[in-house]
């Protein structure tokens, strides 16, 4: 668990991350977070898991392979999640100015780190 | 949908709108039945409403027993369909809702929305009697009159 | 000096069906705490349906939390309860002046200043935007831009490739799209497009994100963008993975301008 927690953190220190979580994806449930004040990690979770999937599935009738990031754009943050192996998913919000060239690097190694 | 008292109606709703549930029956800890969706037959209602009840108490007993305190809910998944049961506090007194839910849903987003409609119902819950205890003998009445409600007739 | 916060919630925890719960998420809402006045609000909703007040008081607070689209639908339902109710009809004229469309603002105006004629606020709104859009007509047609090689162009909007775009009710408008093998997949993705569009709103919108402005999706054999165009209408663009994301957010956008110019000479 420490060096899950970690990972997440990793991913929260990059410039404008609210926070990171890891979410079963098929479940929408929380596996582990690391939140700044303000964030509902249940909330958090379940709406990243069914957005992601929904996404998934445009994306295959589209006759696309599985979206490798996925990502919402909004008014004042972003919320971009990452497949992390095993029905798990890698979660981060965002605001609005945040660093989100860094943050995709960060998640996607994150990701790597986690589904090996 | 179909709701004994109609102010649970807009808060069920909103619920039902979310979560994309199939099934969602609320009733009281006694196991009569307060509203439901999806159903089409009143025998399925009972059987779904006494089962939940009786988890629900075999829940509470097992928390008591373990010293757990108690326990917020109970989710069961299957590989077509989950269940979420949970307990709480209503002006109106302590309930229980059912939750059936597909692919199309998932057990997070149906306890997002669950928390949402338990605060909801607390707030639109109309000041008046409440907490009327149902005697035996008028247990099966308020059953009856219930499913009839429920069912249209 | 007592705060007004406490003593309103006192007051509404007292007598819970009372309409102090307006006074309450209003005083939340010039606080800026928009999460609890919005539960306020929408117990308010829940409890009086019928009370546009209550309506009105809920797209308030949407507004502030930038969801324009929910706001409009509150402001709609006040307006079918109140059809002259000047606060909805403000409101929707706000909405439409932010998203850069003071054409369609200024019928709302106009119906808001018959309601309430010693309004100087909204005399003073009603002239200056009838003003504006005088010297927009009578501004000669800009240059039109040189083409720089690469670019790409959706006019003519209705035979653009790679671009799909559907109305409310997830019903294709324009634009076809093929899978990767040639297949013709336009009306398929269309039907799945409609779900993303409100699942994009509610998680902006519960997560405190705002309005939602795009999704994106990224694989391996190609990128994916949605993006609302207008608020009853929704965009996907498909694009080759070599695309950069940061070009392909561009190039969404440039597809919503043309949707929305095509869907104005349709009007």
């Amino acid at each position: 668990m420490n060096s899950l927690m970690e990972t997440l953190e990793r991913v929260t220190r990059v410039a404008g991350i609210r926070g990171a979580m890891l979410v079963s994806e098929s479940d929408g449930l929380v596996v582990a977070e690391a939140l700044a004040e303000g964030l509902e990690g249940a909330a958090v979770a379940a709406l990243a898991a069914s957005l992601t999937l929904r996404l998934r599935r445009t994306a295959q009738t589209a006759g696309l392979a599985v979206p490798a990031v996925v990502q919402l754009k909004a008014e004042t943050g972003t919320l971009i999640t990452v497949p992390a192996g095993d029905d798990l998913l890698l979660v981060a919000v965002a605001e609005r100015d945040a660093n989100l060239g860094l943050a995709r690097i960060e998640l996607k190694d994150a990701a790597t780190r986690l589904a090996s | 949908m179909r709701v004994i008292e109609s102010w649970v109606a807009p808060p069920l709703q909103a619920f039902l709108d979310e979560s994309g549930a199939r099934l969602t029956l609320l009733m009281t800890t006694a196991g009569q039945v307060i509203a439901q969706d999806g159903f089409t037959r009143s025998v399925d209602v009972m059987a779904a409403a006494a089962l939940g009840a009786a988890i629900n108490a075999s829940t509470d007993a097992l928390a008591e027993l373990t010293g757990a305190g108690r326990f917020g809910a109970v989710l069961h998944q299957g590989s077509k369909q989950g269940l979420y049961l949970r307990a709480f506090d209503t002006p109106r007194g302590r309930w229980i809702g059912l939750v059936v839910y597909g692919a199309e849903s998932s057990a997070g987003l149906v306890q997002l929305f669950f928390q949402q409609l338990t605060e909801a119902l607390a707030g639109a819950a109309p000041a008046g009697p409440g907490n009327v205890p149902v005697l035996a003998e008028n247990f099966e009445h308020e059953l009856n009159a219930s499913l009839r409600s429920l069912f249209g007739r | 000096m007592t705060d007004p916060i406490r003593d309103l919630t006192a007051r509404l925890a007292a007598d819970p069906q009372s309409l102090v719960f307006l006074e309450l998420g209003e005083a939340l809402r010039v606080r800026g705490q928009l999460g609890a006045a919005y539960k306020v609000a929408r117990m308010g909703t829940n409890r009086y349906p019928e009370l546009a007040e209550a309506h009105d008081l809920l797209a308030r607070i949407l507004a502030d939390q930038g969801d324009r689209h929910a706001a409009a639908e509150a402001w709609k339902r006040v307006l079918d309860l109140s059809p002259q109710h000047v606060g909805a009809l403000k409101g929707l004229a706000f909405l439409a002046f932010r998203a850069g469309d003071p054409a369609s603002a200024l019928p709302y105006l106009e119906a808001a200043l018959a309601s309430a004629p010693d309004d100087e606020g909204l005399a003073t709104a009603v002239t200056r935007i009838r003003a504006s859009m005088e010297v927009a007509a009578r501004k000669p047609e800009p240059e039109p831009v040189r083409q720089l090689p690469g670019v790409e162009t959706f006019e003519p909007f209705e035979s653009a490739r790679g671009v799909v775009l559907l109305d409310a009710q997830g019903l294709r408008l324009a634009g076809e799209l093929a899978a990767p093998d040639g297949t013709e997949v336009g009306d398929a993705v269309a039907a799945h497009l409609q779900g993303v569009s409100r699942e994009a709103g509610r998680a902006a919108r519960l997560l405190g994100l705002g309005a939602w402005q795009s999704v994106s999706a990224e694989s391996p054999d190609g990128h994916l963008v949605v993006q609302p165009p207008t608020s009853a209408t929704v965009l996907l663009l498909v694009r080759d993975p070599r695309v950069p994301v940061g070009r392909l957010a561009l190039m969404a956008d440039q597809a919503s301008r043309a949707a929305r110019a095509w869907l104005e000479r349709l009007a």
